[in-house]
């Protein structure tokens, strides 16, 4: 595996990462609470991808744009089903509801669908190879959507009037809402977004690997490491995240730590020592740790005062 | 025969997971601390005390207070860097700082000795029972059972008298914000440590009570959805309550258990079955959220009477 | 006993103290008076710990409170209330009292085992303090009931019975008689300068009700914008030009002159 090569890898999954963490960061900001059904709801777009794409044959890029809006819309009923009754209760409780509704939504897929895994039928890809790197078609959309979504999304955020709102509503929620901007809308709008992107990146991350029921736990610790790692309430810094720790990931396998410590003299020349792929969800673990040991607001994170 | 077999192996479970769920109680009801990483007390538990007893030949007895104590540094440990932390951020750190122990089981086989093809994914079996030769195949589950009810009275008695004294009191202020405990001149982050290691402890006893009652452990046993089931056992018994917590993780092995037998009678497969009971505990933590705050049993109002029989009872 | 030296504190671009200092002596009252937004509470926050200061020092009985956790400072013997009350909602008012008493006993594990005798008389003696107490704030029917369903006097009340339990050497009260019913305010007033005359404990107090200032303060320091605009007795700072101007208006202004009737 060559360096480019996992520059590649690390953008392709920072991409993918982006759009969950970007949707957390927003939910976060705006409903007040940690969402652990947050990367359940991408499943859900994961999984209504695929019944349009398998059972009722659609091709995939409309079965994808399909399923993420369907599943964005499904997420405002389910937040006025329950998140709504929930507005001033402590964030801690609204926690663990959101806990339990990953739980359900999650084995709910599960019940359907059994636990083995599925793949999209996606037409055949002919991989770009090159001296230094492959990467496939798919590798190529995955970064050009992660890419026009953070577009779109800036967009929206500087240059719409909801933008304008969702701003208001995020640096001080009670002004917003005395001011007259409806803040029961824009936490409507709010899931929409969040969700819909989230469910894209799970598609794309399902078209790239493959489709599993507990997808969505593996990587809610990433994605969460990198909507703290940005702070929270910072899109900007929820991409930046994104990109920190599919870098981190990508290159925390590849790099050869036998190499540094032979340099240092800690260990014998030509011992190779690799942190094993099972310990993966590990980086990024301690990647969170240290962040919030150094810098709980994140990077990018908003002042708390005291 | 196999029916009273039957309901002692249920009260095992309800005796080893009411440990667990008193532990989670004190840990979240009583102090404030969401641990979403619960099971990983269990597992370290089991794991160390299964090494112990088995790869270095300790009695049993060295097995339970060597989980204990494996468990109960892993949360004092854990709680050092983090236990400041907002409680949000807590829970996805302690999320994954369970998967990482069970990763590192999954991954690290030489724990269970030179043996290839034990531990790791394959598990660890062949756990002795402790005592088994002194009694018969038919009476030993109720030995089993006599040894899990005793660390569950004891459980219960050290949480509830710790939850009744100052210290109580203590954590309980630190449950609703550090500024009043802090301006008391309360060490919140020492409380908050000492409430994991304790919390960890007792996870750890339920661990090596669980591994050797079965005689094997893998990391498959260990998976998030413990960690939840927990949740459900003290949402539903009853937030700081410590009866609460035991009836919950009645209630729930209950129902955990007895919707086994419903593939007798409906056609429908083991996954779907095991992923049903799932989807169950989830929309019951929800519903337990919007509508019973408190649980089924309320969170015990420490009236004066209370205080004065403490105070000046014999 | 407390000495605030040239403190200065911003959030985010706002200063809210600006060169603050003072010094308060050990067994006085002294009133800490001031607009909304003169910088009162902060001053308070950083004296007790629980904000950090950007420039200046603060000595308390000669020891330098620098980068202290509030638990330690509250250790030293400087309690405080909070402004809006901070009452664990779930524990009744008595758990409330027994609560503050520093270095209990039966707060450490080990000890809950080993020593139960001795918390037990220790039990003993904070519950007759704590009735004591409970009589003296008129919170005594009310102790058995939630905290979270008592009054926001009641939560006022609440708050200073608390930190009385803990004894401390400088109290820093944040308006204590808001929201208290006249007469209470009477006893309150009788109660405060007690503590003074009969236990030695020094305070500040940070009031709106001048009347109340002037009946119990032996000085008053009146802070405008974050600034110390003056410093005195109650009758010198009544008679402050500065003081009127900047700070009453309305009917404090009338509360000040009529403050016999």
């Amino acid at each position: 595996m060559t360096f480019t090569q996992v520059v590649i890898n690390s953008i392709v999954r920072a991409s993918e990462l982006a759009l969950l963490s970007l949707g957390l960061t927003i939910v976060y900001d705006i409903l007040r609470f940690a969402n652990f059904a947050h990367t359940e709801f991408a499943v859900v777009g994961v999984y209504v991808a695929l019944f349009l794409n398998l059972t009722l044959g659609l091709p995939i890029v409309p079965a994808a744009v399909i399923a993420s809006i369907a599943t964005g819309l499904f997420s405002i009923a389910v937040d006025r089903a329950i998140f709504k009754k929930m507005r001033s209760t402590s964030g801690i409780i609204v926690m663990v509801t959101s806990l339990g509704l990953a739980i359900a939504l999650r084995n709910t897929i599960r019940a359907i669908y059994g636990a083995t895994a599925q793949n999209y039928s996606v037409p055949l890809q002919k991989p770009i190879m090159t001296e230094f790197f492959r990467i496939t078609p798919l590798q190529i959309w995955i970064i050009a959507t992660g890419a026009a979504a953070m577009v779109l999304f800036h967009l929206l955020l500087h240059h719409t009037k909801l933008g304008k709102a969702m701003r208001a509503a995020s640096d001080d929620p009670d002004l917003a809402q005395a001011s007259g901007i409806a803040t029961e809308k824009i936490i409507t709008y709010v899931w929409f977004i969040a969700i819909t992107f989230a469910s894209l990146g799970g598609i794309l991350i399902g078209m790239e690997t493959y489709i599993l029921p507990y997808m969505g736990f593996a990587i809610i610790v990433p994605v969460f490491c990198a909507t703290i790692m940005g702070g929270i309430g910072n899109p900007y810094g929820a991409m930046l995240g994104a990109l920190v720790l599919g870098f981190a990931e990508n290159f925390g396998l590849y790099i050869n730590f036998g190499k540094i410590l032979s340099l240092g003299g800690l260990l014998g020349q030509n011992k190779g020592l690799f942190i094993p792929t099972g310990y993966k969800p590990a980086i990024s673990f301690v990647i969170l740790i240290v962040v919030l040991l150094i810098r709980p607001r994140g990077i990018l994170g908003k002042k708390k005062e005291g | 025969m196999g029916l009273i077999n039957f309901l002692v192996y249920l009260a095992i479970m309800m005796g080893i997971y009411g440990i667990l769920s008193l532990s989670l109680n004190l840990q979240y009801g009583f102090t404030g601390l969401a641990n979403f990483g619960q099971v990983a007390f269990f597992c370290l538990g089991a794991y160390a005390s299964t090494i112990l007893v088995l790869v270095f030949h300790m009695p049993f007895i060295v097995g339970l207070f060597g989980g204990m104590a494996v468990a109960a540094l892993f949360g004092f440990v854990i709680a050092i860097p983090t236990a400041d932390l907002k409680e949000d951020y807590w829970a996805i750190v302690t999320l994954a700082a369970a998967e990482i122990v069970r990763i590192f089981f999954l991954n690290e086989d030489w724990v269970a000795g030179p043996d290839p093809y034990i531990g790791g994914a394959f598990g660890i079996g062949g756990i002795p029972q402790p005592l088994r030769s002194l009694f018969s195949p038919h009476t030993y589950p109720f030995f089993y059972l006599a040894l899990v009810l005793v660390c569950l009275f004891a459980t219960y008695i050290i949480i509830n008298t710790l939850t009744a004294s100052p210290f109580g009191r203590v954590i309980k202020s630190i449950r609703e914000g550090d500024n009043l405990p802090q301006a008391l001149g309360k060490d919140v982050k020492r409380f908050r440590l000492k409430v994991m290691a304790l919390g960890g402890g007792f996870g750890g006893v339920a661990g090596c009570l669980w591994a050797h009652f079965h005689g094997f452990v893998s990391p498959e046993q260990f998976m998030p959805l413990e960690t939840f089931i927990v949740w459900a056992m003290v949402i539903v018994g009853g937030k700081a309550n410590n009866k609460g917590a035991i009836f919950g993780a009645v209630v729930i092995v209950i129902f955990y258990n007895c919707t086994r037998f419903l593939k007798d009678y409906i056609p429908i497969e083991e996954v779907t079955l095991a992923s049903l009971r799932m989807v169950a505990i989830g929309i019951l933590i929800v519903v337990a959220m919007l509508f019973m705050k408190e649980g089924l049993v309320k969170e015990k109002r420490i009236k004066e009477s209370i205080v004065l029989k403490k105070a000046c009872s014999e | 006993m407390l000495r605030v030296e040239k403190v200065y504190k911003s959030f985010g671009g706002i200063l809210a103290l600006f060169g603050v200092s003072f010094e308060v002596e050990a067994n006085t009252i002294t009133g800490l008076i001031g607009p909304n937004g003169s910088g009162k509470s902060t001053l308070f926050n950083i004296i007790s710990g629980f904000y950090s200061k950007d420039r200046g020092e603060i000595y308390f009985q000669g020891k330098k409170l620098r980068n202290i956790e509030p638990y330690k400072i509250a250790l030293m013997g400087v309690g405080r209330t909070f402004q809006i009350s901070e009452a664990p909602e779930k524990m009744t008012v008595l758990e409330n009292l027994l609560l503050a008493p520093k270095n209990q006993t039966g707060e450490s594990v080990l000890n809950v085992f080993l020593h139960p005798l001795r918390i037990k008389n220790e039990s003993k003696q904070h519950l007759e303090k704590a009735y004591e107490i409970l009589h003296l704030v008129q919170l005594y029917d009310l102790m058995n009931e939630y905290a979270g369903n008592l009054s926001g006097g009641q939560k006022k009340l609440l708050s200073l019975a608390r930190i009385l339990m803990s004894d401390p050497l400088l109290l820093l009260l944040d308006e204590p008689t808001a929201g208290v019913n006249p007469t209470l305010i009477k006893d309150l007033i009788v109660a405060i300068k007690n503590l003074r005359d009969e236990k030695g404990v020094t305070i500040l107090v940070v009031e709106h009700n001048m009347k109340v200032i002037s009946e119990i303060c032996d000085r008053v320091i009146v802070l405008d914008f974050g600034k110390k605009l003056a410093e005195g007795t109650p009758e010198e700072i009544k008679r402050n030009e500065k003081v009127l101007e900047a700070y009453l208006s309305g009917s404090t202004k009338r509360e000040f002159f009529h403050e016999n009737t």
